[in-house]
């Protein structure tokens, strides 16, 4: 795809990309110039929302739809956190813009407060980014210095104060409500909804919690317009996507790609990982972040990357965590690993997840010792289903989602580790009546 | 008004309204839950209260969503049932069942939704359970059995958003979450025993009540804490005649769903080791006991050449003070009073506990009832006088009062427990307590609130209208009202301010006409 733009990754290979001057040097700031000088926050609004951009996070919201929904004049100030508490298995994307051009999200993030009329900014990173947090810093005093930010930025009058805030390490904490409360300094535990953080969110105020890559998009949108982000990409899934891709390929690593390209393309394709390594044959590829459902090889290569073709073949685009599995990986391991992640992330609130999660994990440990029962897959499904769709936020589904699929897809690989039927015939309980004490 | 159609059948409730109340309110019985509780802010985590609602693709917790006009809810599908009896197992993952041993047992919502859900066949394996703490005294009144916890966080949100006191919290995550005391801290607010209440199971337990009575025997009756000038509407739990603990009673007028430690822990009073227990002559060698018939004669014979002089109690039920004031004017005695000022006065919180801690005092008032300094007393002291006092240990309450006792040729005290008065008096007659009798008290808010005898009092004493009336009686005055019931119609139909009464008082009380009252200063 040689005439795509790099909008999010176009300066990754330069040498210094982090600094002030190379960015400047590249045309940084521009965007934020047009910005103040030239456009309303509602006329931001619109032209992000023009232009199909949708949250890089997961969920795929779009995001100026998302930003309409703060409720101005309510005498409170408003919010927008940036979420970089990037730690789903299998997605690393949003590090590489703040390693290599934190400037990008800085300009975006100030365009985004701008665009919601808010006046201060959080910089919500992951506890185990401690280096990003110096990173980001750095480039955020650097702003400040050169009056990107801070009061009356550019003579505009707007002002926009921008703290960095360096989280405790826990993945609840992405989820836009754990990370309000994690911000507060409370416990990080999503909260309940009704009411929703754009009307009742940090501090009890307006709230839009938008993702590292989502708001690096924002500048190249104000500055090249939407028509030019929508023709990029599919129609409903405009413009580029980051991709972080691990696994038994030639060249693992995060690549920006337009919507619609061929999941192939990507694990294939010369431009990006080369396909798999020698002696090694696609088995399945989780495409999203590993709280999606797992693809075969046979629809990994039928498969598009964009959100209509991922939802066809029944998995989703999520944060773009592409992880391939090659033959040479055993599915129920590979289970075991997310499981043991999720069971360790859940923050305990809503029962189904709290104890759902940990009896997974527990299930398919007994599985891989060889203490598997006869019945344990259906119980594995039983647990699923009393998870799916019954708890406060998504961290159970994100556990149910590869569990259910694995379970499906590789089933053989499940059954093998079942005990024969026969044994279970001839089962003697350890403690007969016969051996009680007198 | 927004239409709703519940399993079929439609309601009318407010727009707005609370799914899980309109829900509670139509089927006549609530949605399994652990976590919501309508005095608390909601959590939404127990998961159990899954309703369906037409044109929702997923299943909906009843208690964080709200009536619309419309709505069509259904709570008995088979996919509700199931993901109830899923989540249901959940909670009964890592619980110990330790039923047989549990103090909660038979009052415990993990049993009682396990019956009614069904789940015969568990799915669990005992070896697989994670432990937790086991019998961690958390205060002087509560102790956590953390392992039987279903962290629904009803206790947490209590002392975060009630008391306000923060002791409690859940500490670690996933299934490693406990409650638990915070480092350095002990529950030992005066609303402790709240936790104990709403926890659903048996993970907080009542160290004064735990052990004590399997629930099952426990009968329960209405009754108004008599601990404070609020009038905390209670329930006593009793068997066989003893008392063996007082919870709240829901009134959103008056204590919503809570009550103080210090006015549960009052139940105990009424079976002491101090309590009077039959009539008493008391003699320079201590008291002879005597029978009732004895006793009234010798009220007659103290009382022949003696003026009366009467004083109450704002521990007095209305109808008691009410005949006290019947008796002293049918035989031309004075009633002084019903209370020393400023006295059985105490630290009021922004909460319940009303610095006054007496029941009645505003009653008492628009009874016409007045406070009276101990020179009052004094001044009314005299040989040729005798005093009668109601339930009121003015001995014990200031000395002044206490030496002016000695200065009145006789002291009859209709009292209920030995003290400083009981000490001093003449003649003692044991009273019955508020667990053991009929009536109405007037709380801080003008609020009247009937309550009712919850165990029989020791056998040799008796009801105080009845005496009073027994008295007049044998002093030529016929007629004076001997039950609560006349009494009760008596002061609806007589006393200014009380026509409230005539209807009848309902569990939530009656809120009397602002009245005219003498402010009185204590």
């Amino acid at each position: 795809m040689p005439d795509c733009p790099r909008i999010l990754s176009a300066r990754w290979e330069l040498p210094d990309a982090h600094t002030l001057a190379v960015y400047e040097a590249q045309g940084g700031y521009s965007a934020l110039r047009k910005v103040l000088a030239e456009m309303k926050p509602e006329q931001v609004r619109e032209e992000v929302k023009n232009s199909g951009l949708r949250g890089r996070g997961g969920a795929g919201f779009p995001t100026g739809v998302k930003w309409g929904f703060v409720p101005q004049n309510t005498g409170k100030k408003n919010y927008l956190l940036v979420n970089a508490d990037e730690s789903e298995p299998g997605t690393f994307k949003d590090r590489f813009i703040m390693d290599y051009d934190p400037h990008l999200m800085i300009e975006g993030a100030i365009i985004s407060s701008y665009a919601i009329e808010s006046n201060d900014c959080f910089i919500y990173i992951r506890g185990e980014y401690g280096w990003l947090v110096d990173r980001v810093q750095a480039a955020v005093d650097e702003a400040y210095a050169k009056g990107y930010l801070g009061k009356n930025i550019l003579g505009s009058g707007f002002d926009c104060e921008m703290i960095v805030h360096k989280g405790a390490g826990a993945y609840i904490c992405g989820e836009e409500t754990g990370l309000i409360n994690s911000l507060e300094g409370r416990k990080g535990q999503p909260r309940i909804k009704p009411p929703f953080p754009a009307v009742v969110g940090f501090l009890e105020s307006p709230t839009i919690v938008n993702n590292v890559e989502t708001v690096s998009a924002v500048p190249w949108i104000v500055e090249n317009g939407a028509e030019a982000y929508r023709a990029i990409g599919t129609e409903k899934s405009p413009g580029t996507k980051l991709f972080s891709v691990s696994g038994p390929v030639k060249r693992p690593g995060v690549y920006e790609i337009p919507m619609g390209l061929p999941l192939k393309e990507l694990i294939f394709g010369q431009e990006y990982c080369q396909g798999m390594l020698d002696g090694v044959e696609l088995k399945a590829c989780i495409p999203g972040g590993s709280s999606v459902p797992v693809l075969t090889a046979e629809e990994t290569l039928a498969c598009n990357i964009d959100y209509e073709s991922f939802a066809e073949h029944g998995t989703m685009l999520g944060s773009g965590g592409c992880i391939v599995i090659g033959n040479d990986a055993s599915m129920p391991e590979l289970l075991k690993v997310l499981l043991q992640f999720y069971h360790h992330e859940s923050c305990g609130q809503c029962t189904p997840c709290r104890e759902g999660t940990g009896w997974l994990d527990m299930l398919l440990e007994r599985l891989l010792a060889g203490e598997g029962r006869p019945k344990d897959l259906e119980l594995l499904e039983h647990i699923c289903s009393g998870m799916a769709g019954t708890t406060i936020c998504v961290l159970a589904d994100a556990a149910v989602m590869p569990t259910r699929s694995f379970l499906q897809k590789f089933r053989s690989e499940f059954e093998a580790l079942l005990p024969e039927v026969e044994e279970i015939e001839d089962y003697v309980p350890t403690t007969s009546s016969a051996e009680m004490p007198k | 008004m927004a239409k709703i159609t519940i399993d079929g059948t439609e309601h009318e409730f407010e727009e707005g309204m609370n799914l899980f109340e309109a829900v509670r309110q139509a089927n006549g019985q609530p949605l399994p839950h652990f976590c919501y509780h309508p005095g608390l802010p909601i959590a939404g985590v127990c998961r159990m209260c899954q309703v369906e609602i037409e044109g929702v693709p997923k299943l909906v917790i009843a208690c964080n969503a709200q009536v619309r006009d419309g709505m069509v809810v259904r709570t008995d599908t088979d996919k509700v049932k199931e993901t109830v009896r899923t989540i249901l197992n959940f909670h009964l993952l890592h619980h110990p069942v330790d039923c047989p041993v549990c103090d909660q047992a038979g009052e415990c919502a993990l049993q009682d939704f396990y019956m009614d859900y069904g789940l015969y066949e568990p799915e669990i394996d005992q070896e697989e359970k994670i432990a937790k703490g086991k019998v961690k005294p958390i205060g002087d009144l509560v102790m956590l059995d953390a392992e039987r916890c279903v962290l629904c966080a009803r206790c947490t949100r209590f002392t975060s958003e009630i008391t306000k006191t923060h002791e409690l919290g859940i500490f670690n995550r996933g299934n490693h979450a406990e409650i638990d005391v915070a480092p350095g801290m002990t529950l030992d607010n005066n609303y402790s025993l709240n936790t104990v209440d709403i926890c659903p199971v048996g993970a907080l337990t009542s160290r004064d009540f735990r052990f004590k009575k399997r629930v099952w025997w426990l009968k329960d009756t209405e009754s108004i804490c008599d601990g404070c000038a609020t009038g905390c509407n209670s329930r006593l739990s009793h068997d066989d005649g003893v008392l063996y603990r007082a919870r709240p009673r829901p009134n959103p007028e008056v204590n919503q769903y809570w009550m103080c430690d210090h006015g549960r822990l009052l139940y105990k009073r009424v079976g002491s080791q101090d309590r009077l227990r039959q009539p008493s002559l008391r003699e320079a060698d201590g008291p002879r006991p005597i029978s009732w018939d004895g006793a009234l004669a010798e009220f007659e014979e103290l009382a022949a050449d003696r003026q009366l002089v009467f004083v109450g109690s704002p521990h007095a039920s209305l109808e008691e003070l009410h005949a006290l004031a019947r008796l002293a004017r049918a035989c031309e005695g004075t009633v002084l009073g019903h209370r020393l000022a400023g006295t059985e006065m105490g630290e009021a919180d922004d909460l319940l506990l009303s610095a006054d801690r007496t029941p009645n005092e505003e009653g008492a008032r628009r009874l016409g009832l007045e406070p009276f300094e101990p020179a009052a007393l004094a001044a009314a002291a005299g040989p040729d006088r005798m005093l009668v006092v109601l339930m009121n240990d003015l001995a014990a309450l200031s000395e002044e009062a206490a030496a002016a006792l000695d200065g009145f040729g006789a002291v009859v005290g209709l009292l209920t427990h030995e003290g400083p008065t009981a000490a001093r008096s003449t003649l003692v007659l044991p009273v019955w307590t508020t667990a053991e009798k009929e009536g109405l008290f007037v709380n801080r808010q003008g609020r009247a609130q009937v309550f009712h005898r919850a165990v029989d009092a020791p056998p040799h004493t008796r009801d105080a209208v009845e005496v009073l009336a027994e008295i007049g009686r044998r002093r030529g005055h016929e007629g004076l009202p001997s039950t609560v019931a006349a009494l009760r119609a008596e002061i609806a139909g007589t006393v200014d301010g009380f026509g409230a009464l005539a209807d009848g008082v309902g569990p939530e009380g009656v809120p009397l006409d602002s009245g005219e009252r003498t402010e009185v200063q204590s």
